[in-house]
């Protein structure tokens, strides 16, 4: 596995880790607030509960100044712990780690039409997912998104479907679609005042159900029940269901290349990027094995990865001939070069 | 790029006018249908029609709540309240104050109420903890159904008058600790909702935005 692959994963399970955690937090929040942590702690010890909540409890415990002594015993200095709980919330739709509110720039785009206001904290959430794709394209498609994630790894069950005897198909409509559903969620939310796309749009579902099975968990701890649970889950998951089944047997990352509006909103935010998957022509030998490897279906060895490319570097990890690179690039670099050398020309 | 044929083209702008059409009748179902429901938001929140347009349904307010009262509006949260979403109200954060009542962030560090500096759209407007912004807090106003209140009938008891953070202004004992709310001063916490030892309360927050 390539160095930058090892990154990418390490990124995307600690973007899940954060999912599951962050819920488990709010749930610790709770009983610290309402005094019933060490109750509850003894309560649940020796159970799946009580053993997450604990680790939660001993890392916090951890900070400088959470404890303090009183009456001869170290405890939790309550207002101090429920001041670092805090610290660091939320899922991948809207997340806010240490001093930086971030928020989904699809979510942000469909509150502002629908509201037709744009309030300063939800500007100042944006800055950072903003300048991020810019500069670096759709990278959050391929970092960040636990349903590409998902996607990336179910991919690999085409195989198994292939063993199975099934012939996957691969149905490939246009990769406009989603500019389309982007543009059509849009003015839906304009119309009814409501923003739609959040709940079609699979990060935001997958955050809402992981906390919401992460929330049935500790419900059913709080009941005395401690055996495996299942619950939790809306009938939005069938819609990540539906759609991992698809790409499985239908139509290979058809969300993510196709539908998703959030991609699309990614991709024209990202259009200009600098920071960009290179192609050296000259070492290029024309094998294609880039092509196979890319989850978004492009072609490295001809369009210079335009508008869709999320920088994830399978291409380059597949590459034998050392052509491909992240390097600097794009519309804007390009017209800053020629500026750079035509500028000597003219003066000399 | 290769050409494409008639065929082929048709049916690429079929397949995606269905996902178009298909992805927003989800959309639409899923925000909920019917008309929506007034219900008790989180302090600082604006005015109804604009709270559901700015609103994302991220749940980070109900994450930050130390006490646990904000939930998503579902279905099933609505279940034992007798709520359920209206159109472009499910995920969104309410409080049902039988269930949970906000109680200020009382006895929580912090200069606001957690909620409003959590919100990261402006669908909630920070409430800071001074007594003059949580006066100005407009959840609901708390109702007395004196049909069913212990102590206009017969029995004296007075506890939601204890339980109100606005004691003696919001919510007044008068003889035989009746209650009387004074729709002024309200704010519609719910504590008083939350705290009636009667089934079905006594004493209930009308969301704001609800006609009486």
């Amino acid at each position: 596995m390539s160095k930058f692959r090892v990154a990418r994963r390490t990124v995307q399970i600690l973007v899940v880790v954060f999912m599951f955690l962050m819920p488990v937090v709010a749930r610790y929040q709770n009983y610290v607030a309402a005094r019933e942590i060490d109750r509850v702690l003894d309560r649940w010890s020796g159970t799946a509960a009580g053993g997450v909540l604990s680790a939660v409890d001993s890392t916090v415990r951890l900070l400088p100044g959470a404890e303090k002594e009183r009456a001869g015993r170290v405890q939790r200095d309550r207002a101090q712990v429920l001041e670092y709980v805090q610290a660091a919330r939320g899922g991948p739709w809207s997340a806010t780690v240490g001093p930086v509110s971030m928020t989904d720039p699809l979510g942000a785009a469909e509150s502002i039409v629908a509201s037709r206001a744009l309030p300063w904290v939800l500007l100042a959430s944006l800055v950072v997912p903003l300048v991020a794709t810019v500069a670096l394209g759709r990278v959050f498609c391929s970092w960040i998104c636990p349903m590409g994630f998902l996607l990336e790894l179910t991919d690999k069950l085409r195989a198994v479907v292939r063993f199975l005897e099934i012939r996957p198909r691969d149905l490939k409509p246009s990769r406009a679609t989603k500019y389309g559903v982007l543009l059509a969620g849009l003015i839906l939310a304009a119309v009814l005042s409501v923003p739609v796309l959040g709940y079609i749009y699979p990060p935001a579902i997958v955050g809402r159900e992981a906390h919401d099975v992460v929330f049935a968990f500790f419900d059913r701890a709080e009941m005395g029940r401690f055996g495996p649970w299942a619950g939790g889950l809306s009938w939005m998951a069938a819609l990540l269901v539906g759609i991992v089944l698809f790409e499985v047997l239908v139509s290979r990352r058809w969300w993510c290349r196709y539908v998703c509006p959030g991609g699309a909103l990614y991709s024209l935010i990202g259009w200009a990027r600098p920071v960009r998957v290179e192609l050296d022509v000259d070492r290029c030998t024309q094998c294609a094995q880039c092509v196979a490897a890319c989850p978004e279906g492009l072609n490295p060895m001809k369009n210079r990865m335009g508008l869709e490319c999320d920088s994830c570097g399978e291409c380059i990890a597949s590459c034998d001939d050392d052509a491909l690179r992240i390097g600097l690039g794009g519309p804007l670099v390009e017209s800053f070069r020629s500026r750079s050398t035509s500028r000597p020309e003219g003066s000399a | 790029m290769s050409e494409l044929t008639r065929r082929q083209a048709l049916g690429q702008i079929a397949t995606g006018a269905a996902a178009v059409v298909g992805l927003g009748t989800g959309g639409w179902l899923a925000a909920g249908t019917g008309s929506a429901v007034a219900c008790v938001r989180p302090p600082g929140a604006l005015p109804e029609d604009d709270f559901l347009s700015t609103c994302i349904r991220c749940g980070r307010c109900a994450d930050a709540c130390p006490n646990r009262c904000i939930v998503a509006f579902t279905e099933e949260s609505g279940f034992e309240s007798s709520m359920r979403p209206g159109a472009g109200q499910r995920g969104t954060p309410v409080i049902f104050p039988r269930r949970q009542a906000c109680m200020l962030c009382n006895g929580v560090p912090g200069d606001e109420l957690r909620c409003t500096s959590a919100c990261p759209t402006g669908a909630l407007t920070p409430v800071g903890k001074a007594p003059s912004e949580i006066a100005a807090i407009d959840m609901g106003t708390a109702e007395v159904d004196e049909h069913l209140c212990y102590s206009f009938n017969g029995a004296s008891c007075g506890v939601c008058v204890r339980s109100c953070p606005l004691e003696g202004r919001a919510l007044r004992a008068g003889l035989w600790e009746r209650p009387t709310v004074d729709p002024e001063h309200c704010i519609g916490c719910g504590l008083c909702e939350r705290s009636c030892v009667h089934y079905p309360q006594a004493i209930r927050v009308r969301p704001r935005g609800e006609t009486a």
